[in-house]
């Protein structure tokens, strides 16, 4: 179904348009560029909030049993790898904003917009998937490394076995970049010039 | 003074913006989800441990069950990320009506996910808190050979137990059974979730 003209109506200059005035009257490269600020920023958030909550645990009870601290600084480096998939998919992100080969002031009648709209929407999901898993992912990682910390000083033969909880802790970051880069496949900006 | 002239176009170029924020939404929330459960249980299972560490790997069951939901998020997010078509050269073919269909499948799995993780969660740091200490007789570590605290004014779970008491392994196995039957009813609600996202996402609408 095309678009169908009808009548006016409305005529003011306080009139909106609907959604379209919302989605797109921002340039698909804000989009595209505020889901790499998303994807990355988050990431460090969620990995930030984890390590935290899993140092402050482990110095204090390293303390009085002092043998758990190489040990459980695998908890941290949990924690880090959220951070690293968030560099992964802001790079990914970043390399595929490209300015159009036939750039004026002003786009040529026949541009490819809903290409450029698509491509912006997607780069800025992906970007927002990723970010906001790995605010998850820290949180829970960290969560779960505090208290694995707090048992191994306890009594070390429980390290191994909280290590499986953190590991599937960890696997929601994996989730959330799989979807990521799934997402921004597709998502390419119809630069070629216009023939 | 500009002029607003309605049509209805049935695939403008916004629509995909609707269609990846379901796949988005869906992802995130079933993430947290699944993050907070897994935290939530994993904190019962690390304090029971220090009592009764005989019961940590049996007691894994619903740090297994929240990673699930993580899952179920990822299926459905990238079914609706390849339903989201490319505009083509011609005319857009995704329309509306598909965008906010995968919308709303998005937001259905995604906040089922995060309400299941949230009970499973609970259920598993209640459950397993609890499984210890019965599987302990609610001895705790800090007691002495004899049973009793160091400090006098001992209760009366110390020891050997008092009359009445089941043998403590029978008595932790009957609940660990109830347990895992509130958690499978709460992994119900996210495969709720997971069904009906999967039936709106076979709604199709294209422009021609």
């Amino acid at each position: 179904m095309s678009s169908s003209a009808t009548a006016a109506v409305c005529s003011s200059e306080y009139c909106n348009a609907g959604w379209s005035e919302v989605l797109t009257h921002m340039s698909p490269y804000g989009w595209a560029s505020f889901g790499v600020a998303f994807g990355l920023g988050l990431s460090i958030v969620g990995a930030a909030w984890g390590i935290w909550l899993t140092g402050s645990s482990l110095v204090g009870a390293a303390v009085k049993a002092p043998r758990i601290r190489s040990k459980n600084l695998i908890s941290v480096i949990f924690c880090e790898a959220t951070a690293i998939y968030g560099v992964i998919m802001a790079i990914i992100l970043t390399n595929k904003i490209k300015e159009p080969e036939d750039a004026t002031d002003y786009l040529a009648q026949g541009w490819d917009y809903p290409g450029y709209y698509y491509a912006g929407y997607g780069m800025f999901s992906a970007g927002l998937s990723v970010g906001l898993t790995n605010v998850a992912s820290g949180v829970s990682v960290g969560i779960a490394g505090s208290s694995c910390a707090i048992a191994d000083a306890q009594d070390a033969s429980l390290f191994v076995k909280i290590l499986i909880v953190e590991i599937f802790a960890s696997a929601l970051g994996i989730f959330g970049i799989i979807v990521g880069i799934i997402q921004s496949n597709a998502c390419n900006f119809p630069i070629a010039a216009l023939s | 003074m500009t002029e607003i002239v309605r049509g209805f176009d049935g695939c403008p170029s916004w629509a995909p913006a609707f269609g990846y924020m379901g796949a988005s939404l869906c992802m995130i929330l079933s993430s947290w989800g699944s993050a907070w459960g897994t935290w939530r249980a994993g904190l019962g299972v690390c304090h029971m441990g220090i009592d009764h560490p005989a019961g940590i790997i049996k007691n894994i069951v619903p740090i297994v069950m929240a990673g699930v939901l993580g899952i179920y998020g990822l299926i459905v997010s990238v079914i609706i990320t390849q339903a989201v078509a490319p505009p083509g050269d011609e005319h857009n073919s995704y329309s509306v009506f598909n965008a906010y269909t995968h919308l709303a499948a998005g937001l259905c799995c995604g906040l089922s996910c995060l309400a299941a993780g949230g009970t499973i969660g609970v259920l598993g740091d209640a459950g397993v808190r609890a499984f210890g200490i019965k599987a302990e007789n609610g001895r705790k570590w800090y007691w002495d050979a004899a049973g009793a605290m160091d400090t006098d004014g001992g209760d009366e779970l110390g020891g050997g137990g008092g009359g009445g008491n089941k043998g403590s392994a029978e008595g932790a196995n009957k609940l660990y059974v109830g347990m895992l039957i509130m958690l499978i009813f709460s992994e119900a609600l996210a495969l709720y979730g997971l069904i009906v996202a999967l039936i709106l996402s076979q709604h199709n609408y294209v422009c021609n």
